[in-house]
């Protein structure tokens, strides 16, 4: 049996090191074969009900968008009064805007961070051969996402009210407190308050996305790791995570992109307060373009624009991690 | 093509195309043939609530009087109403009525939101002489010989400012509900007996953005008279971070240290209900605090209604009175001007069902009805003494009447919509954080006097006779009325 060495440089041997009588036989791509005859027609049939929804529902607000952030415009009447740049201008010098975009960023880095890691520890349970119940903590974990978001605000409003919430009656019965604690009266104790149970409700969906991802990795690297005498940690740190570092990267992104359209919560469980501390970018917009007559379309369109940059700006710093991603995937096969 | 593959592109194109016709064939025409004639439906739109039931009547009775005429009421909560309703004009789905006292005559004309009351624009002398001489006015609910508004509900009791306490707590506390605190003093000494004495709390007061104007007009129109949008006629300034304004928001803050206010940011449904539940002992509000607790089961028997308490060394400032009472308006997409000004006559008149229910339900006190007639509700009574006390509420100056040309003049109107509720969330902020509040509020006062100053320099420059004069009234004495005869002086 011959061994194959990695090229200088590298630690893992690619494809590139094999000779041609070694590689794995090429898959054929089949999405690129031209489609003939009807089935292309059977191809716009299929496409076209999304394609017009894309249209309408994407790419159409976006044009509008960007066509009203230079206008001064209320969202009645025609649009005549041209702005020009004076919406950017006046955003840019909007304080409370750059409140909503630092509360935005660090609601989606503490929720990514808190939620990715412990909602994996969770997936890696669930997946163990040795666990009972595993239907039971599945549904138990997963059941928050269903109830909607303005429903979860309201419920923690009452559970942490400091006059008759559930929670400070029990600090209070415990005798840990003597006055409830107002978790909304401090800009960080009520952010911490939005990450929290953001992360609560949106937990058992990316429980979900791990155990995917372990699913993926093949069962005989465990059982070969097993007759090695690994240990679990090992198995864990030298097999399990390796492999699913690239699907992490992707979940990584969606929990960061999820997070900046953060908005039913803020609505419902501060408002943007205390004064205007919580204010995140999605509530600042929905303020200027509903929350005073006249309306401000023009003017909420122009911060939903620039705030779309800074997120592509983050997203496509990510996109690169991403790419990197798929290509060991495919290298993976996961 | 296989034929079967033609038979199934068929029959996929036909689904298509059914339900893009149907699509398109939605109607959305409110006249329908009932019986022998055409049927009109009259949409209104309020915020209301409480009042739901009492519309179903009105609406049955009016039809009952006018079968051609069906009407449907719309209640939405108020928070809710202030988008749905302007999204309703954009997308021309706009109701033939609607409840508006968010902005005046000169923004809802701007807007192109309303038409006159009446299909040809006058309304004749037996309809305006239902009101007290003086109730229409150039600017406010007329314009250009036309009238668009009508004065609704009275401004002498109607309004925020009166002090609700329940009964049970007092009693729990020791405490005579019909000897309330006058003072300031007066009202710390109970809430610290409430305190002591239940497990009650003592003011229940929401805080949660413009929520927290129960508390505050509750205390500051014992202060200082200034108009809804912090504005001080009398220098012609805006005025959070002025004397009166910063001593009382200094008191609430010492009634918040001491552990006087129900503890939690909450909106106003909360902390109604925690009054209600007997969960506080006092809750600052208004008139219509009587329908929308009977709405809930809470009744009156169980609460007593008094004054706004005073600061120790005496009242210096009254509520304010204003001339623009307009509440409902006649959409500008109304198909059916007719109706709609059919209903109004009927709505307004003074011996009429709607008047008769309104007061039955004791939902508060009309500007075309005789209130010392009418009024039987014993709380409703009470309130009417309180408002009807000298000096308790006072009729603000108005800048139209001393400069028509404010009636065209945007420049107040955009030095307050900008941040429409910024008085409210800086007061917010400087409660929970303890700041004071003139730290707090000093960049707001300022940008809303600059913004005021420079449009009306720019409407100045541009023809119109308006200045910073037409909102300055230095001769008035703020606990007294404006009356008419002083903008003769």
């Amino acid at each position: 049996m011959t061994t194959i060495a990695p090229a200088p440089g590298r630690e893992r041997v690619t494809e590139s090191d094999r000779s041609p009588a070694q590689r794995a036989p090429e898959r054929v791509d089949h999405s690129r074969e031209r489609v003939r005859g009807l089935d292309r027609v059977w191809l716009l049939v299929f496409l076209a009900p999304f394609l017009l929804l894309y249209l309408g529902f994407t790419i159409w607000p976006l044009i509008a968008t960007i066509y009203y952030s230079f206008f001064d415009w209320s969202g009645i009447g025609p649009i005549e009064n041209f702005a020009g740049v004076d919406n950017y201008g006046s955003i840019l010098a909007d304080p409370l805007f750059w409140v909503s975009v630092v509360n935005t960023l660090i609601f989606a880095l503490l929720t990514t961070v808190i939620k990715l890691p412990i909602s994996l520890v969770a997936a890696i349970l669930l997946t163990r051969k040795w666990l009972r119940g595993k239907r039971f903590f599945r549904t138990v974990f997963f059941a928050p996402l269903i109830i909607p978001v303005a429903m979860a605000g309201l419920i923690f409003t009452y559970l942490l009210n400091p006059s008759n919430g559930a929670l400070n009656a029990i600090l209070r019965d415990l005798g840990l407190v003597d006055e409830g604690f107002d978790v909304f009266a401090n800009r960080w104790s009520a952010l911490l308050v939005l990450v929290l149970v953001s992360i609560w409700q949106i937990f058992g969906q990316y429980m979900i996305y791990w155990m995917a991802a372990l699913q993926n990795v093949p069962e005989e690297l465990y059982e070969a790791a097993a007759i090695d005498g690994a240990s679990e940690w090992k198995k864990l740190t030298r097999i399990t995570l390796p492999i699913i570092k690239p699907v992490a990267v992707i979940i990584t992104l969606l929990g960061l992109v999820n997070a900046m359209h953060v908005f039913g919560l803020v609505v419902t469980l501060t408002a943007g307060g205390p004064g205007t501390s919580t204010y995140v970018v999605s509530y600042f917009i929905y303020q200027n373009a509903f929350g005073r007559v006249p309306f401000d379309y023009g003017y909420a369109s122009a911060a939903a624009l620039l705030f779309s940059v800074i997120a592509f700006v983050l997203v496509s710093a990510q996109g690169l991690a991403v790419r990197r991603a798929q290509r060991l995937r495919k290298e993976y096969g996961v | 093509m296989n034929p079967h593959r033609r038979g199934t592109a068929v029959i996929i194109t036909a689904a298509i195309a059914s339900l893009l016709l149907a699509a398109c064939g939605t109607s959305t025409n409110s006249s329908s043939s009932s019986g022998g004639g055409t049927q009109t439906t009259l949409k209104i739109w309020d915020f209301s609530a409480e009042q739901v039931q009492f519309h179903k009547d009105i609406g049955a009775q009016f039809t009952k009087e006018h079968p051609n005429i069906k009407i449907e009421w719309r209640s939405i909560t108020q928070a809710d109403y202030m988008k749905t309703l302007p999204l309703a004009f954009q997308s021309n789905q706009a109701p033939d009525m609607f409840y508006w006292n968010a902005t005046g005559l000169s923004e809802l004309l701007d807007q192109k939101w309303i038409r006159p009351l009446s299909p040809d624009g006058t309304v004749p002398a037996d309809f305006t002489k239902r009101w007290p001489d003086g109730s229409f006015l150039d600017g406010i609910n007329m314009q250009d010989g036309k009238t668009y508004g009508f004065p609704f509900t009275e401004n002498l009791y109607w309004g925020s400012g009166y002090m609700f306490l329940n009964k049970q707590v007092f009693q729990q506390a020791g405490l005579d509900v019909n000897n309330p605190p006058k003072t300031w003093t007066d009202l710390k000494n109970a809430c610290a007996q409430i305190k002591a004495k239940t497990k009650a709390e003592c003011i229940a007061a929401p805080t949660k953005g413009e929520d927290m104007q129960r508390i505050w007009y509750g205390l500051v129109s014992s202060v200082s008279t200034s108009s809804t949008d912090f504005f001080d006629y009398k220098t012609g300034k805006f005025n959070l971070t002025a004397p009166g304004q910063l001593k009382t928001f200094a008191f609430i803050q010492e009634l918040k240290k001491a552990g006087y206010l129900a503890p939690g940011t909450n909106d106003k449904n909360f902390s109604r209900q925690q009054f209600a539940a007997g969960q506080a002992g006092i809750y600052f509000d208004g008139t219509w605090m009587l329908s929308v607790w009977d709405s809930q089961g809470f009744s009156s028997d169980n609460y007593v209604v008094a004054p706004r308490v005073d600061p120790d060394e005496g009242q210096t400032g009254a509520g304010g009175r204003t001339y623009d009472g307009n509440k409902y308006w006649v959409s500008s997409q109304t198909k059916h001007p007719d109706a709609a000004w059919t209903f109004i006559q009927w709505m307004t008149d003074p011996n009429g069902y709607f008047v008769q229910q309104y007061y039955k339900n004791a939902f508060g006190t009309l500007s075309y009805v005789d209130n010392q007639k009418m009024v039987s509700h014993p709380v409703l009574k009470q309130i009417m003494q309180i408002g009807a006390k000298p000096g308790y509420r006072v009729q603000l100056p108005e800048p139209l009447l001393k400069c028509p040309d404010i009636a065209k003049s945007k420049a107040y109107v955009n030095a307050l919509t900008k941040t429409p509720d910024a008085e409210w969330e800086a007061m917010n902020e400087a409660l929970v954080s303890g700041q004071p509040l003139a730290s707090v509020g000093a960049a707001i006062v300022k940008q809303r006097q600059t913004a005021l100053e420079e449009g009306l320099e720019q409407e100045a420059a541009s023809g119109l006779k308006v200045s910073m004069d037409c909102y300055t009234f230095p001769e008035w004495d703020s606990t007294k009325d404006y009356t008419s005869d002083m903008y003769k002086s």
